[in-house]
């Protein structure tokens, strides 16, 4: 379990996150939705520590993580794998090394032990025959599961996914989507994925935060969103043309 | 003023990262080897070519400037010798490699960081700053010197072609003068600045490369301010290390 407290960030003065408190919970995939500029990457690299964040406190079950020192935080960080937005895969390593590099790190497993994990992990993401191939040689959404399949090699407690799915097609989507959900619930992780795919929301979205302006604007789950009558949040999910008439069709 | 203060404390703070205690010494053994090659052996090829023209050029220039019958010839190759050893091995050499290698440090880990590469490191509880940047410089303080003896041995054979196809010393002449006087000690005070030198252009390359903010501009940017500065501190810790050790 994750506990965000009264975290406040801003850049040179400009506020991103207002005052955000959530419980993200074990073994839910936690979503949290938001327009463009909303602030989920700040918002996800603040839990992580990757920003250095201006009030509030972050908790890893009973841990105060935001507090503890670089040698503190390494063995917690060493449960947690994360999905940039633009991969971030290693540019001098192969698709294979790059998933391995976790394993490199930080097991003591033979080379054998660490292929097998790596093949198995590169399967699950519906990779293969590409253990070889540097990234510049691998499409967007290639990378973005090359890189899912780096974030969860070292079995994390916590998983963090930075827009999983944009740039995939759609039968990859809901093939990341539903492994998301799934090593969610069997390893019980404690999962947190920022999306502004609809799709992903109703088909994943236990529990749903939905940022606006760096504010919690609503709160929930798939079932209750989609008849919310919170008008931001309206305005989010049913954007497009259609959508907005089926709603009002259905209320009629 | 203040912000260079800054620089410069921001500059030992990640001095200080990066020799802390290695997570895993085979990782950066195998890291350490692929620096050689890229750092170190890739630029053989520069230092022999500059090296060599160097040489050509410095003979020539001393023999045109000594043509007077009282200095003997020899004294040519023994300038040349001297001049080289000194001066160009070390300095000239360590700023083209500032420019080789310094900008390409910079430009690598720029754009891992811009791309958020470093993020992904520090995220998986990995000292960014060490795994990137310790290797490059034990790989440079390693290869570097060896680079420079290099140099000597390329730039004395320059001269030598280039004294005697232009006909102004014979063979043996210019082979007595490099033997002349020779003082083993320049070659250790090569090598120390030359050692001191692979420090600054790693170090300061990577200083600019690691705190890059934005985009691809940026890491261009910092590729430049890599190249300059450390030139500029070549050049100054020069001057300090020849009063250091010279008088
Ligand atoms: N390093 C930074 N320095 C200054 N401002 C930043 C920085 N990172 C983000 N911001 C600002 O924070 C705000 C939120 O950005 P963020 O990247 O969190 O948006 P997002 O919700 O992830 O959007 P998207 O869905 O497009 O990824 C933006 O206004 C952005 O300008
Ligand atoms: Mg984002």
């Amino acid at each position: 379990m994750i506990t965000v407290k009264h975290l406040e960030k801003s850049f040179n003065g400009h506020v991103v996150l207002n005052d955000i408190s959530i419980i993200f919970e074990t073994g839910k995939t936690n979503l949290i939705i938001g327009r463009s500029g909303s602030g989920k990457t700040v918002l996800l690299k603040s839990i992580v520590g990757l920003h250095e964040i201006d009030s509030g406190e972050i908790w890893f079950e009973d841990i105060l993580f935001n507090k503890l020192d670089f040698k503190e935080k390494k063995k917690i960080r060493q449960e947690m794998g994360m999905l940039f937005q633009g991969s971030a895969l290693f540019d001098s390593l192969t698709v294979e090394q790059n998933v391995r590099f976790p394993l490199d790190m930080f097991t003591d497993q033979t080379l054998e032990e660490k292929n097998e994990r790596v093949n198995f992990c590169l399967q699950r993401v519906n990779i293969t025959n590409a253990n070889n191939l540097f990234p510049s040689e691998l499409s967007g959404g290639m990378k973005k599961r090359v890189a899912i399949a780096r974030a969860i090699s070292l079995k994390p407690k916590y998983l963090f996914c930075d827009e999983p799915n944009s740039g995939l097609d759609p039968p990859n989507a809901i093939l990341i989507d539903a492994l998301i959900k799934e090593i969610t619930e069997e390893y019980l992780i404690t999962t947190i994925v920022n999306t502004h795919d609809m799709n992903s929301v109703i088909e994943i979205g236990t529990n749903i935060v939905f940022i606006n302006e760096g504010k919690i604007c609503w709160e929930g789950n798939k079932n209750e969103i989609l008849h919310s009558d919170n008008e931001v949040l309206n305005d989010f999910i049913f954007a497009n043309a259609l959508a907005k008439q089926l709603k009002m069709h259905v209320r009629k | 003023m203040i912000k260079f203060l800054t620089q410069f404390g921001r500059y030992f703070l990640l001095l200080k990262k990066v020799f802390s205690r290695p997570e895993k010494p085979y990782v950066y053994y195998k890291q350490t080897m692929h620096e050689l090659l890229y750092l170190g052996f890739y630029s053989v090829g520069i230092t022999a070519i500059i090296s060599f023209f160097m040489g050509a050029v410095i003979t020539l220039q001393t023999a045109y400037n000594t043509e007077n019958p009282i200095y003997p010839t020899y004294l040519i190759g023994l300038g040349c010798r001297d001049s080289i050893i000194l001066e160009f091995s070390s300095t000239i050499t360590a700023l083209i490699l500032a420019g080789k290698v310094g900008s390409s440090i910079a430009s690598e880990i720029g754009t891992m960081r811009v791309t958020e590469q470093i993020d992904a490191l520090e995220m998986m509880g990995v000292n960014s700053a060490s795994y990137l940047i310790l290797p490059k410089i034990i790989a440079t303080l390693l290869f570097f010197p060896i680079l420079t003896l290099l140099s000597i041995c390329i730039g004395i054979l320059g001269g030598w072609a280039a004294g005697t196809s232009a006909g102004v010393i014979t063979s043996a002449n210019f082979i007595y003068g490099i033997q002349y006087a020779f003082i083993p000690y320049y070659i250790v005070y090569s090598l120390t600045k030359m050692l001191v030198f692979a420090f600054i252009i790693t170090s300061v390359s990577s200083f600019q490369g690691y705190y890059v903010d934005g985009g691809s501009l940026e890491v261009g940017r910092a590729s430049t301010k890599a190249v300059v500065f450390s030139s500029v501190m070549i050049l100054l810790f020069n001057v300090v290390l020849t009063q250091l050790l010279l008088s």
